[in-house]
């Protein structure tokens, strides 16, 4: 009678367990808090997200910056939103881990064929104990998977941050470059006007007054390629904010920053994503809970089927009777050998993957340092010497159109030049910012310091005014003819 | 009878006068050294065939080197002693435009030389360049070993070492010298000179104003600071005395004046037809010499060829600022660039306002031609001079390089520049008044008006 009180009494505990929605999700959305310093949501359909709702609508009113970018996305992307189903998926699977097996209620009743009989019945009431015994270790590994899973999700959040962060500064580099774009068309549009007007008064052949434009509306359809490129970074970035209809509408007029004066310390990267990385962390999980899967089917090895119940059965005219049934499996044949080899492989292949992902991390994380230092170096050598000389190349041309010394053809050549390296600048900049964006993401948070605002890069090469140098002395009106 | 023989007696005759003038003499110092010298007696030819020293204003009359310099000398026994030293020199070609060239005694060109004939001249030549060098007395009859062709007659001067030229004058005329080692860069840096030879003797009239002037051509960039020599064809620097208008320096004379202007053209490859405005000149000398009188021809242009002298004179009779360039019209530029797209007509409309949200300060330029562009008053790039000239009485002058100005007055104040000539009222070209149109049927309206030339020639209107 014991036992089956005891019964009675795990029925009741693991009747109460519940699936709570919330779980989980919090542990993702302090995960993803601790690193970057925004929160996820879970969109579920309660009240709350209208709030949300409203909260999006208010962050993209606003012109965007990247921040609120990445907040979105942790809100509103369509993927991450699914991802973070898998919460409730692993959470189900927690709490049915921590759930008996039901009992099994059987009952038979037998009619006599004859007249000169009596009905016979019989009931069973059944429980299979075995569950009983592993159960705290079932609900360890079910945790465990759980954790592993809300790290994993965790990850995934992170990973879309960093997507959008490196997709923003596309977006924004790439409105600098159609910019550029329409300078260069601009030039050439210039240069081939002035063929138009040279061969309208008799001054040039056909052949250059051809050449000239062919040249001007080969600049327009590069425009018109950097627009289209313009329009599918922005799509890219709509994607991972999960956006539609009006709220396609954003404005993003934030020029690309500057790289930061000065760099971050950038040692002890590598320890710092195995540290914080948290793919690493659910690998890891993933390790232990593959041991401890191991470890309940070694302990059960010998343990096989455990029935418990209590049996009531009345023959024809006879008592009834009542007593306790036992059925046991004999482990004679399989004792899980074959389970515990699968479980045990499966364990090796975990350590196996979490060295992997280790070891990755580090040559990745190297990697995208170096690429982040070099492109820190392009990008200064390009402010502080080429875009200089490129400017100086402009304003000694003027100069030398001014004295006459060549044509307005050569000068918009080198303002043109000018603006190559400003979009090669631009380039470089954007390339930077992907690679810390890529950095972070790959140690698994901010980097250790995170420099302060840098000032906007320039938009555009800034016109070299004609003055200063020195004007003719002596001669005096300065009209234009 | 020879030039040779003839000289030769004439030293003869001559010889009694000229001892008389020995050490002495304006541009000289007197010599403190011995009169017979061994070393003098050592280095002497076997025949004395010098006479004395020609002095200025008494054997001759100097000549008037526009913006330029005069070689000193002194006499040793009864020779002429000029030290050169070739070396690099910062030479201004007009205000605002300055540069690094090769020369003598700090000039470039180097100072005029100025001997007599009969005279026993030596010349001591320093080379301070850093690469060889040798003078080469061109037009001068002289020995081989004196003609200064590096390698050829003479050993070229290592740079830091001096060497000795010496000669005696046996012509009468204008010549010049030049470097004669890799001519192409020396000469084109600035290394050369006239070499002017008076006549012992007074030859034709007499002649109040004898102006010298060499010709030459340069290529210096704008914003570049030494010529280029290796520049062939594209001289974008004309000079008269090394200087390009407005940095001539003008030729001043008298009314009734009777001026020489002798022309020496060293220029890497152009000869160059020199013009004089005013004035029907006769040419007289060439480089070898006087023309006789009855083969002087006049002219208005003389054309000097490269490696050439060319002289010429006439009464100054017609007062007034008369032109003087070369006629060549690139010749006359300054600094231009040669490779402008062709701009003449056209209008440039909302162009400019484009460009200039590029360029701000953009302006199309060259639309009416080059006269502006003297005056444009725009940034311009260090070191270079406007295309054309400066401000004139009337106007601006649209002219630069090879052009200068000869100021013929009825008084003179002294040396300087007299300023502009005043025109007699009446005597300068002016806007036609109404009235004067009317008087004379002039329809400004009416369609302009030609004949035909020939009776072939069929014109409409
Ligand atoms: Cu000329």
């Amino acid at each position: 009678m014991r036992a089956l009180f005891l019964a009675g009494a795990a029925l009741l505990a693991s009747g109460c367990a519940t699936i709570q929605k919330e779980r989980g999700h919090a542990e993702v959305a302090a995960l993803v808090e601790e690193r970057i310093g925004r929160k996820t949501r879970w969109n579920q359909g309660t009240p709350e997200d209208a709030e949300v709702a409203r909260h999006l609508d208010t962050l993209l009113a606003k012109d965007l910056s990247s921040d609120d970018a990445v907040e979105i996305a942790l809100l509103n992307n369509p993927a991450l939103q699914a991802t973070y189903e898998d919460l409730g998926v692993s959470q189900a699977d927690m709490v049915q881990a921590g759930l008996l097996t039901n009992p099994t209620l059987s009952g038979s009743i037998g009619f006599p064929l004859s007249n000169d009989g009596v009905s016979e019945t019989e009931f069973s009431l059944v429980q299979e104990f075995v569950d009983l015994f592993t159960l705290p270790l079932r609900k360890r590994v079910a945790k465990e998977q759980f954790i592993a899973d809300t790290l994993r999700v965790a990850h995934e959040a992170l990973a879309t941050a960093a997507e959008v962060k490196k997709t923003y500064s596309q977006v924004q580099a790439r409105q600098q470059l159609v910019e550029l774009r329409r300078m260069v068309l601009e030039a050439a549009d210039s240069a081939a006007q002035l063929a138009t007007l040279q061969f309208g008064a008799g001054n040039i052949t056909e052949l250059e007054l051809a050449n000239e434009r062919a040249a001007a509306e080969e600049a327009r359809l590069e425009l018109a390629q950097e627009e289209l490129a313009l329009v599918e970074d922005r799509e890219h970035l709509n994607r991972l904010l999960g956006l539609w209809g009006p709220r396609t509408q954003w404005t993003l007029t934030e020029k690309l920053p500057a790289p930061p004066g000065e760099e971050a310390p950038l040692e002890h990267l590598e320890s710092l994503a195995i540290r914080q990385r948290l793919d690493i962390d659910a690998a890891r999980k993933q390790v232990e809970l593959l041991w401890n899967a191991l470890e309940l089917s070694r302990s059960t090895r010998f343990i096989g089927r455990f029935e418990v119940g209590v049996h009531t059965h009345r023959d024809a005219n006879g008592p009834r009777l009542f007593g306790p049934t036992l059925s046991l499996d004999l482990p004679i044949f399989d004792q899980r050998q074959a389970l515990i080899a699968k479980l045990e492989a499966q364990h090796r292949q975990g350590e196996r993957r979490l060295t992997e992902l280790s070891v990755n991390a580090r040559s990745e994380v190297r990697a995208a340092r170096a690429r982040l230092l070099t492109l820190r170096g392009v990008t200064e050598r390009y402010h502080r010497v080429v875009l200089p000389l490129r400017e100086k190349v402009v304003e000694q041309t003027q100069l030398q159109y001014n004295a006459m010394q060549l044509g307005l053809y050569v000068l918009l050549e080198a303002k043109r030049a000018q603006v190559t390296a400003w979009r090669a600048y631009i380039e470089a900049v954007r390339d930077y910012w992907m690679a810390r964006a890529e950095l972070e993401q790959l140690v698994g948070g901010r980097l250790p310091s995170t420099p302060g605002e840098a000032p906007p890069v320039p938009a555009l090469p800034s016109p070299s005014p004609t003055q200063g140098h020195e004007s003719h002395p002596g001669h005096g009106h300065g009209a234009t003819p | 009878m020879s030039r040779r023989s003839m000289l030769a007696t004439a030293g003869a005759t001559l010889a009694g006068g000229a001892l008389l003038l020995r050490g002495g003499a304006a541009h000289a110092q007197p010599s403190p050294a011995p009169t017979a010298s061994p070393r003098a007696a050592a280095k002497a030819p076997a025949r004395r065939d010098w006479l004395a020293p020609g002095m200025p204003g008494r054997d001759y009359q100097p000549v008037i080197v526009p913006n330029g310099a005069k070689l000193p000398w002194k006499v040793v026994d009864g020779v002429k002693v000029f030290h050169m030293v070739a070396e690099e020199v910062e030479h201004e070609f007009a205000p605002g435009l300055k540069a690094t060239c090769w020369g003598y005694n700090g000039q470039v060109h180097g100072p005029a030389i100025e001997v007599v004939e009969g005279d026993r001249v030596r010349f001591y030549v320093t080379n301070r360049l850093p690469a060889p060098t040798t003078v080469h007395w061109h037009g001068l009859i002289l020995p081989s070993g004196m003609d200064g062709v590096g390698g050829l007659n003479q050993k070229s001067i290592p740079p830091g070492e001096t060497y000795r030229y010496e000669f005696t004058i046996k012509q009468t005329g204008t010549g010049m010298y030049h470097s004669h080692h890799d001519e192409m860069t020396q000469m084109a840096l600035g290394m050369v000179g006239l070499f002017i030879m008076h006549p012992r003797r007074p030859v034709g009239p007499r002649v109040d104003r004898d102006f010298a002037l060499m010709l030459h051509e340069w290529r210096i960039d704008p914003g570049a600071k030494r010529p280029d020599p290796n520049e062939m064809t594209d001289f974008n620097i004309l000079t008269f005395n090394a200087k390009a208008f407005p940095g001539t320096e003008p030729l001043v004379v008298r009314k009734g004046d009777r001026v020489r202007i002798r022309l020496g053209n060293l220029s890497a490859m152009d000869h160059h037809p020199i013009h004089l405005h005013g004035y029907h000149f006769r040419v007289t000398e060439t480089d070898a010499g006087r023309i006789p009188e009855s083969a002087q021809f006049p002219e208005t242009t003389v054309l000097v060829p490269v490696g050439s002298t060319r002289t010429f004179e006439f009464v100054a009779d017609a007062p007034g600022d008369w032109a003087m360039h070369c006629h060549m019209t690139h010749h006359v530029m300054n600094q231009m660039g040669h490779d402008l797209p062709n701009l003449i007509g056209v209008k440039p409309g909302d162009l400019d306002a484009k460009v200039r949200t590029l360029l701000p300060g953009y302006m199309t330029m060259g639309q009416e031609g080059m006269g502006d562009m003297g005056d444009m008053g725009m940034a311009m790039p260090g070191n270079s001079i406007p295309m054309t000239g400066a401000n004139g009485k009337y106007g601006y002058i649209t002219m630069g390089g090879m052009f200068t100005i000869l100021k013929v007055r009825e008084r003179l104040d002294g040396e300087g520049d007299p300023g502009w000539y005043e025109a007699p009222a009446g005597t300068v070209a002016m806007e036609a008044s109404l009235d004067e149109l009317r008087k004379d049927g002039i329809d400004v309206a009416a369609p302009p008006r030609a004949e035909p030339g020939s009776p072939m020639s069929k014109l409409r209107g």
